[in-house]
């Protein structure tokens, strides 16, 4: 399914976000695992069916392909949403503050 | 020492959860899946370890390299692959990271196969409704069913339908599974990687077995209907045939064969006889034959008088059809639609006996306990001394 900006899955969202620094398959599970806290611990599945269906969308490109390895990079379209849902989340959160006013208040 | 084990696959090939458990169950007792066929997996034997196994499916049925390196550099080895289904193992105590974390990105992984599968699925209907629809021609267009069930052809195609009608059954049932799970999936439930396999075991043993026997069945019947089938040109004596002879119905010693008009592969088709096996009719003879008495001239004057003989005989297995198709073989002759040029007449040493008179030829419907005659013929004789002819030889299949 292309992706027409609304929400990304989870795993769309720390590829990208991995992917702001070029970087090829096993590195890049590890990358989402640093960047994330430890929080998303990716499997080879996913990251492959994420990968191949962000390239065709054209969110990242080949960086580097020395036949084994294939390096991935984000592309503009692909920052370009990756900010856009940056912005949708963080207001989200500020939206949630009435969450932490009402424990305060309890 | 690497000896191999043959194995019955439990379940449908579509069901992963089930074989992924079967394999983990199997190496368990020391059997490691190599292989995946249409009904048998092929293991080989080692020493028992604790194995985990998981299924992935590729949107084209060749798995590209890139992937199964990303899966081999996690701990997954790549083992083997049906169609688009790829499986991978790893030792438990590797502790490999789950392949899928994610289930609805693994819904994506069969968007191809559901497609697919659903093609496929549209595809039978339409085949199984051409193939019924082309069946019922058969049986009934000319309102003969038994004639047909006798004479077998239609019983080949209805074997044929039957398989048919399992396999896309099967297909059905593919679509619709394989659409369930990425439904699951989609709604971030993971695929159950310990499903009970011992359930779907036996019953899908059992339609294998059964579905192989029936094939094995009907590639016998098929073999013993078409070796069985023998044209030859008639001998000149056939005592012991349960065949009319034209020659018996002329009793002129002056009679000759005709002339051969259709010679092919040493057979002269103009004067044959053919034998033919059916499962309702384990002996059928059908002739052709002609004739002329030279010097005896033709009724309406066209040179020798030269007279013809067409037969069919049956020999049935149920006496009870011999009624029925008495009535196709009435059925099937009559072109003209006319039911009242066909006479029932009464004979002591038959069952039943129609006869019908044309100004070319004169036919004659018997049957006699398993015996059932149908005769053309074309020339002077009376219908009394054909089917005088037509009982005596009866009487040598009527049990």
């Amino acid at each position: 399914m292309a992706y027409h900006g609304g929400p990304m899955t989870e795993a769309m969202y720390y590829v990208l976000l991995a992917l702001m620094h070029p970087n090829h398959g096993y590195q890049l599970m590890q990358a989402i695992e640093e960047v994330s806290n430890g929080r998303v611990k990716m499997g080879p599945g996913t990251l492959y069916g994420v990968l191949s269906r962000m390239q065709k969308d054209g969110l990242i490109s080949l960086a580097k392909d020395d036949g084994r390895r294939k390096t991935y990079i984000i592309t503009p379209e692909g920052e370009q949403a990756l900010r856009m849902e940056y912005r949708r989340l963080k207001a989200m959160i500020e939206d949630g503050r009435i969450l932490e006013d009402g424990e305060r208040n309890e | 020492m690497n000896k191999t084990v043959l194995k019955l696959r439990p379940a449908s090939y579509w069901r992963i959860g089930e074989h992924e458990s079967w394999f983990s169950d199997m190496a368990a007792n020391g059997l490691y899946i190599k292989r995946m066929g249409l009904y048998l997996a092929k293991f080989v034997k080692g020493e028992p370890q604790q194995m985990r196994y998981r299924i992935d499916v590729t949107p084209k049925k060749k798995m590209m390299q890139e992937q199964i390196d990303m899966y081999a550099d996690c701990g997954w080895d790549y083992v083997t692959s049906y169609n688009q289904f790829h499986v991978f193992s790893s030792l438990v105590e590797r502790n490999a990271p789950e392949i899928h974390t994610d289930p609805a990105e693994q819904a994506y992984t069969l968007k191809e196969l559901d497609k697919k599968l659903k093609a496929n699925a549209a595809m039978t209907v339409i085949a199984l409704i051409l193939i019924i629809g082309m069946l019922l021609a058969i049986w009934f267009l000319d309102r003969t069913p038994v004639l047909m069930a006798v004479e077998g052809s239609a019983i080949q195609q209805t074997i044929i339908a039957m398989l048919f009608i399992y396999l896309a059954y099967q297909s059905f049932q593919a679509a619709i599974s394989i659409r369930a799970l990425r439904n699951k999936l989609s709604e971030g439930k993971p695929v159950d990687h310990h499903a009970p396999w011992k359930k779907h075991f036996r019953r899908n043993n059992a339609v294998t077995v059964l579905f192989l026997i029936y094939t094995l069945l009907s590639l016998a019947f098929f073999a013993t209907q078409f070796i069985k089938k023998e044209t030859k040109t008639l001998p000149s004596v056939s005592g012991d045939l349960p065949i009319v002879r034209l020659a018996d119905i002329e009793r002129d010693p002056a009679f000759v064969r005709g002339a051969s008009e259709h010679m092919s592969d040493g057979v002269d088709w103009s004067n044959r006889y053919t034998y033919h096996w059916s499962l309702f009719a384990p002996v059928q003879y059908e002739t052709d034959e002609n004739g002329v008495i030279p010097g005896k001239p033709a009724a309406d004057g066209s040179g020798d008088y030269s007279p013809e003989l067409s037969t069919k005989v049956f020999q049935l297995t149920f006496p009870l059809m011999a009624d029925e198709l008495l009535s196709d073989l009435v059925k099937w002759y009559n072109y003209d639609n006319d039911e009242e040029s066909f006479i029932e007449m009464n004979h002591p040493e038959l069952d039943r006996l129609i006869v019908h008179e044309t100004k070319e030829y004169k036919e004659v419907f018997a049957s006699k306990g398993k015996a059932v005659m149908y005769v053309r013929y074309c020339g002077n004789a009376s219908f009394d001394l054909i089917i005088g002819k037509m009982a005596e030889k009866m009487e040598l299949i009527s049990k």
